[in-house]
């Protein structure tokens, strides 16, 4: 079975699915059981929904900005769709990432510093709600880059 | 340095007057001089002006007085202490809290010229001041790691990457909180709304609690057993750097709330992102082998989040006082 390519429906349904599942034990590993608990505790009543774009699609895949969007009610994912550049956009938090660094995120770079150094960014939404559960953000980004895909190359620029 | 008052002394001692010669010790000692100088009393200097802050041209002139010279500083006994003194659990203890330090510092350099935009002209030179404050501190921690650690690297960010599996993944709460305040300020710099709740999460937390608080853990250890002269006398000079931009932050908040009462809910609000998250830790850190034990370290916080607040005239919304309760120890600073 071929990669599903970024950014499609396809990798949105195994995004849905991976988020269910949730991070892996090797993820797990090394951090404290209260950290998970946490995690848990707020994935169990999470009402909100992201919007995490990508400004700049490689043409081969689509016309950006385009947005994978998860809503997230009653402990799982209830959607997870790509929203295109031409639909209508409603989430409680709208993110804005580079493809570059999106591909960054799928070959190993850390979730952490993905927003620590601002790789992606709030674009709208209460910046202080978002940051009451950072964790559980930082954990889920990191799940869905994980989720295999097929990247295009970069070209050079 | 010989060895001296265990680590933690001060916790029981409680807040007291320094003397006329401690502070002029403090103000006045040179690079060279600031190795005899005690963590305790730059810590209490921190609070001595809260009361009465300080302008920011006085601020100013005093950053021209005591700003030092980071590539004075000598590791060669560091690296001997490092390698044949301290025990692996020490280093490893050590590390773990330093590594906070060594990018919570390259935080608060990068993330504060967008916070000069909307202040004062006054406020712009402490401001200007205190970002090559930061910038020499993100310098001493890169040696430190380098020539002390052993931490190779290209380039200043190769050395960050090196250390980076030593801090902790709750480090994102206070220092990604900081980092998307800043892209606010820096979409709309003129909002003093949001540059309040920036002010906040930048000098009365960052500053004024984790990083105290957690300096002292390393710099204690230091003194007390007579190790790592120059870490000591950087992070002590350090720290005496922190005494102004505490000052300057806790005078931007104080005049921001006097001038607009309804400000106080800002920092409330702030503070209530922020201690929402503090009570979570994704890793055991073992204070035990510098000398402490985690309830010493979380008391400590409390000791110097109360003491800004109350020296600078803010109190706490009930539900915040609730929230202190369950307060964790944060291992990184700025």
């Amino acid at each position: 079975m071929s990669e599903a390519k970024f950014f499609s429906q396809e990798w949105a349904d195994a995004v849905r699915d991976a988020l269910i599942a949730g991070p892996s034990e090797d993820a797990k590993a090394g951090k404290l059981q209260e950290y998970w608990d946490f995690f848990e505790l707020i994935k169990s009543m999470y009402p909100a929904s992201w919007a995490l774009g990508c400004r700049d699609l490689p043409p081969e895949i689509g016309k950006g900005p385009a947005y994978l969007r998860v809503q997230w009610a009653g402990g799982t994912v209830a959607d997870c769709e790509i929203i295109g550049p031409d639909d209508p956009l409603d989430a409680t938090y709208v993110l804005g990432m580079d493809y570059a660094d999106w591909k960054a995120l799928h070959d190993g770079y850390d979730a952490q510093r993905t927003v620590m150094y601002r790789k992606i960014l709030l674009e709208e939404g209460s910046l202080l709600e978002f940051f009451k559960t950072i964790y559980f953000f930082v954990e889920s980004l990191a799940v869905i880059g994980a989720v295999p895909a097929h990247y295009p190359e970069l070209a050079v620029r | 340095m010989t060895e001296r008052k265990s680590p933690t002394a001060v916790l029981h001692e409680g807040p007291r007057a320094l003397t006329d010669e401690q502070v002029i010790q403090i103000e006045e000692s040179d690079l060279q001089a600031v190795l005899d100088v005690d963590i305790d009393d730059v810590i209490e200097y921190v609070h001595k002006d809260l009361k009465s802050l300080p302008d920011f041209i006085t601020l100013y002139r005093k950053y021209l007085k005591q700003r030092w010279d980071v590539y004075e500083l000598d590791f060669t006994q560091d690296k001997i202490d490092w390698t044949e003194k301290m025990s692996a659990d020490e280093r490893e203890s050590f590390i773990a809290i330093s590594s906070g330090f060594h990018h919570g510092e390259r935080q608060v350099e990068i993330e504060l010229p967008v916070f000069m935009i909307g202040a004062s002209e006054e406020e712009k030179l402490h401001i200007a001041a205190q970002i090559e404050d930061e910038a020499r501190h993100t310098v001493f921690f890169d040696r430190f790691y380098r020539e002390v650690v052993g931490m190779p690297g290209d380039d200043i960010m190769a050395v960050l990457d090196a250390s980076f599996p030593w801090v902790s993944e709750t480090f994102v709460g206070p220092f990604g909180l900081l980092a998307y305040q800043a892209d606010e300020l820096r979409r709309n710099p003129y909002d003093e709304r949001a540059r309040v709740r920036y002010g906040t999460t930048y000098f009365l937390w960052i500053e004024g609690v984790l990083a105290l608080s957690v300096m002292k853990v390393t710099l204690s250890y230091a003194r007390w057993r007579g190790f790592l002269p120059a870490y000591y006398t950087g992070f002590t000079a350090t720290c005496r750097d922190e005494s102004r931009h505490v000052q300057g932050g806790m005078k931007y908040l104080q005049d921001a709330v006097r001038k607009d009462p309804t400000m106080i809910n800002e920092i409330h609000d702030t503070l209530r992102t922020i201690l929402s998250l503090a009570g979570v830790a994704s890793r055991r850190i073992y204070f035990e082998p510098l000398g402490w034990t985690e309830d010493e370290v979380t008391m400590l916080f409390f000791q110097q989040l109360r003491r800004k607040l109350n020296d600078v005239g803010i109190n706490l919304a009930p539900d915040i006082e609730q929230m202190l309760q369950f307060v964790q120890p944060q291992l990184a600073g700025g």
